[in-house]
């Protein structure tokens, strides 16, 4: 009997996405199971179904041969049904342990019954965990330990862990795999949620690939390749090299010296940082997320400001400056989030004019004729896939919405361009986009700083590489002198390697 | 795309009033009154006096815009009602000094604009929060009013009212297809329309409605949303007042000793506004929809003996089906998800 039977299982928004279109396959007990598929494909929505957070618009899923109700998690739960999401739900003014208590209570546990239990899992496995320290104060990758305890005190026989190493050092994931492997000797049956091809060969016994809504196959991992994945995965074959010439860089375009920033806590998030950014080259910055790039790049655009040091762009010093005055000094930022670079509820019209307002106003009085026309030239001109300019832009793909942020700066005509997490969360096609207009901009002599959690496009895109490490840059150089191995050791704060 | 959201929003307008009359049919029922005299009453009645009506709903579209800028900007302006006092008083004073209608709007608009300017600055760089703020103005400004009329503004003739505007400052009336209407109707309607340029047509209506919308786009943009935050609290109360102060200087000519003319019209801008979605034209045709409710009622009271508690229910139950369309897409989207279905298999 199969751990999980999808039969048919369909899902439709209100607003006309199909997102499942009759999903159907098994997963065998005791089995570490990839689900692989492109951003988009239905993995998180099949597994917030599986989990009871949302219903199927039709079909059925039988856990341990057994009909679910989907009227919620607890029912999930009850049925030994564990999920670890990307974003952990913890709170974080309470210690682990408290944390965890809490997540038992519905089970009728006592403290002193979760303590024990914690206590022999950890055991079991070889994991620990700090269980009287308050979450805050925990790095990423022990709160998802956290997380995969507080599944396992409920009794899971079923663990889903959705895309588990996207917040990961390159060690922590090892350590990861070492803990799946064990829950699996002890009869765990394991979902393991990726669009990495590395982690499915890695880790999983099985996997299924998902593409648009619809299952294309399900396969044992040794028997298949890292390419056939890939193709299964995208359905064409994928361009893992990006064509580029040798940089030509010119004089400097960016100065930053001896740079203190502040984060929103009031704790220093970036500690006496110095860069230099020369026009025609890219540089990348790299580093796990929350090691200072954040507040870097937010100073340098002038949205948040600094303590000391100091900002040069083109000879002058920005600090005090507004973003606009920035911008209009020739530099265009694309921040991290589109809902940050994009004003959800408008629509492509009203976002063109979010940094460009000044070319289409006279004395204060917008000109919605001129904006409209030139929002309709930039959806030809970067191929952007919109029915209307008057669609709002939370309907657009999160990839057209990317395209569409980045043909808005691109098409302001600056010389330097700041772009933080350009490609996160977007499929294949439109990564490839993405980096090309990149490239093409360094080779056009403008000036790139890219930050990126991705080591893959930092590897790709980057002329010379700089890695945060706490607030601190802890290695600077040109790509050729980084490795992935060396990139990840100093992401985990291993110098000198 | 665009006809069919007009449609869309048409539909739901249309069902929400027939199911609203529906309901309201049923209560009058319930209660033992004939259903239909009573809506028949309820309509007639609203539409019997033109000029009242017009003029009643110029003070709820100023009210209204008054809650509908600051809601742009994500920014809870509920001190509307105190905004038309202070603007209503501050017309009255500077009528009796200067004799001049123009000027006389002019410092109620500003007086207003001044309170919304101070609540929304103690909002925006005071953390103040802007509710409370407002509704302890509004009581404060109803109190000195009336202390101000009783006192020093009362009238020698009839001490239940103040002195009347000077007619010299009065705004009058002019006479359309045989109908006699205050010109206050006809400033309120200009004023709505520049409402609706400032707010869809500026750089300041863009950077507000930004703002409402997400504060980290607008700090991205280089907007700053305490900026905003204030002016359009400042912009609401310049509404606000200007409510208040159009209401003395061109219908009422005077204010009497419990301000009933104006009393509750500030609150009462607050449904107008969201059942005008916010937007200027919304609000005023939302604006005259309720007065017709608001007059009708009275109507019922009279021609039926029904009490004033039931027609307020009646105008109540109309105005919430109104202000809910939510529940109307919920059945629409799910009616929609099944329809996809048969397609997709």
């Amino acid at each position: 009997m199969p751990a999980i039977s999808f039969e048919d299982v369909y899902k439709i928004y209100p607003d006309g996405n199909i997102a499942l279109k009759g999903v159907s396959f098994q997963v065998e007990e005791g089995e570490i199971h990839g689900l692989l598929g492109e951003n988009g494909a239905g993995k998180t929505t099949l597994m917030r179904i599986l989990y009871g957070e949302i219903k199927p618009s039709s079909g059925a899923i039988r856990v341990f041969g057994k009909k679910m109700k989907f009227d919620g998690p607890w029912d999930a739960i009850r049925m030994g049904i564990g999920m670890v999401y990307q974003k952990f739900s913890l709170i974080g003014g309470f210690t682990v342990l408290e944390n965890l208590s809490l997540s038992a209570l519905p089970l009728g546990l006592q403290r002193e019954d979760v303590l024990h239990r914690v206590e022999d899992i950890m055991e079991e496995i070889g994991m620990k965990i700090p269980l009287q320290e308050k979450v805050d104060l925990l790095p990423v990758g022990v709160r998802q330990r956290v997380e995969i305890i507080k599944a396992l005190v409920r009794d899971a026989k079923i663990l889903i862990l959705d895309e588990p190493t996207s917040v990961l050092t390159p060690l922590e994931v090892k350590e990861l795999f070492r803990v799946l492997k064990k829950l699996k000797e002890k009869g765990l049956t394991i979902i393991f949620i990726t669009h990495k091809l590395r982690e499915v060969k890695a880790i999983t016994d099985r996997v299924t690939v998902l593409r648009k809504g619809r299952v294309i196959g399900t396969r044992v991992t040794n028997e298949v390749s890292e390419l056939e994945l890939a193709r299964m995965m995208v359905g064409r074959e994928v361009l893992f090299k990006l064509e580029r010439r040798r940089a030509e860089p010119r004089e400097e375009a960016l100065v930053v010296k001896e740079l203190w920033v502040r984060a929103d806590n009031g704790l220093w998030a970036v500690k006496g940082v110095n860069l230099r950014l020369r026009y025609g080259e890219i540089l990348g910055i790299a580093g796990v997320q929350g090691n200072g790039q954040k507040e870097l790049i937010e100073a340098i655009v002038g949205i948040r400001k600094p303590e000391r040091g100091s900002i040069k762009l083109k000879g002058r010093n920005l600090v005090g400056m507004d973003p606009s005055q920035i911008y209009k000094m020739g530099l265009a930022y694309i921040p991290d989030l589109r809902s940050t670079g994009l004003v959800m509820g408008m629509d492509l019209v009203g976002n063109l004019l979010l940094t460009r307002i000044d070319e289409f106003t006279i004395k204060s009085v917008v000109s919605w004729k001129g904006a409209t026309s030139e929002t309709k030239n930039i959806i030809d001109r970067f191929s952007i896939v919109a029915d209307s300019v008057k669609k709002p832009i939370e309907r657009l793909s999160g990839g057209n919405q990317q395209k569409f942020l980045l043909a808005r700066e691109i098409s302001r005509g600056p010389d330097i361009i700041v772009a933080s997490e350009p490609t996160h969360g977007l499929d294949v096609g439109a990564t490839e986009y993405i980096r090309k207009q990149l490239i093409d901009l360094r080779d056009s002599g403008k000036a790139v700083l890219l930050v990126s959690t991705d080591l893959d496009e930092i590897m790709q895109l980057s002329d010379r590489i700089a890695v945060m490490y706490e607030g601190k840059v802890v290695a600077e150089g040109p790509a050729e002198n980084f490795t992935l191995d060396r990139l990840g050791l100093l992401m985990g704060g291993i110098v000198g390697g | 795309m665009e006809a069919e959201k007009y449609l869309q929003i048409m539909l739901e307008i249309a069902g929400s009033i027939v199911a609203g009359l529906l309901v309201a049919a049923l209560i009058l029922m319930l209660t033992g009154y004939d259903p239909w005299q009573g809506l028949y009453t309820m309509f007639i009645g609203g539409l019997s006096d033109p000029d009242y009506l017009f003029s009643r709903s110029s003070l709820i579209m100023m009210t209204g815009l008054a809650f509908a800028i600051p809601a742009l900007a994500s920014a809870f302006n509920i001190g509307g009602e105190g905004q038309m006092y202070v603007g209503g008083m501050v017309a009255l004073v500077v009528s009796l000094l200067t004799k001049n209608a123009f000027l006389s709007i002019l410092f109620g608009s500003l007086a207003g604009g001044g309170l919304g300017l101070l609540i929304g600055a103690l909002r925006a760089y005071r953390q103040v929060n802007e509710v409370i703020t407002a509704i302890m103005l509004n009581w404060i400004f109803y109190y000195l009013s009336i202390y101000l009329i009783t006192a020093y503004y009362y009238n020698p003739i009839a001490p239940y009212r103040s002195l009347s505007v000077p007619e010299e400052a009065q705004l009058g009336t002019i006479t359309l297809f045989n109908a006699r209407l205050h010109v206050t109707f006809f400033i309120s309607l200009a004023l709505s329309l520049i409402a609706y340029f400032l707010v869809f047509y500026t750089k300041l209506g863009y950077q507000i409605r930004v703002s409402g919308l997400s504060q980290d786009s607008a700090r991205y943009a280089g907007i700053k949303p305490e900026r905003t935050f204030t002016y359009s609290m400042t912009i609401g109360g310049i509404f606000g007042g200007l409510s208040g102060a159009l209401n003395v200087i061109a219908f009422t000519y005077y204010i009497d000793q419990l301000l009933t003319s104006m009393f509750g019209m500030g609150f009462d801008g607050i449904g107008v506004a969201l059942m005008g979605r916010n937007n200027p034209i919304g609000i005023v045709l939302s604006s005259i929809f309720f007065s017709i409710l608001l007059l009708g009622g009275q109507r019922m009271q009279i021609a039926m003996n029904i009490p004033k508690e039931l027609t307020d229910a009646l105008s109540g139950v109309i105005i919430i089906a109104l202000a809910m369309p939510y529940a109307y897409r919920m059945l629409f989207s799910y009616l929609r998800v099944r329809r996809l279905m048969r397609v997709a298999k």
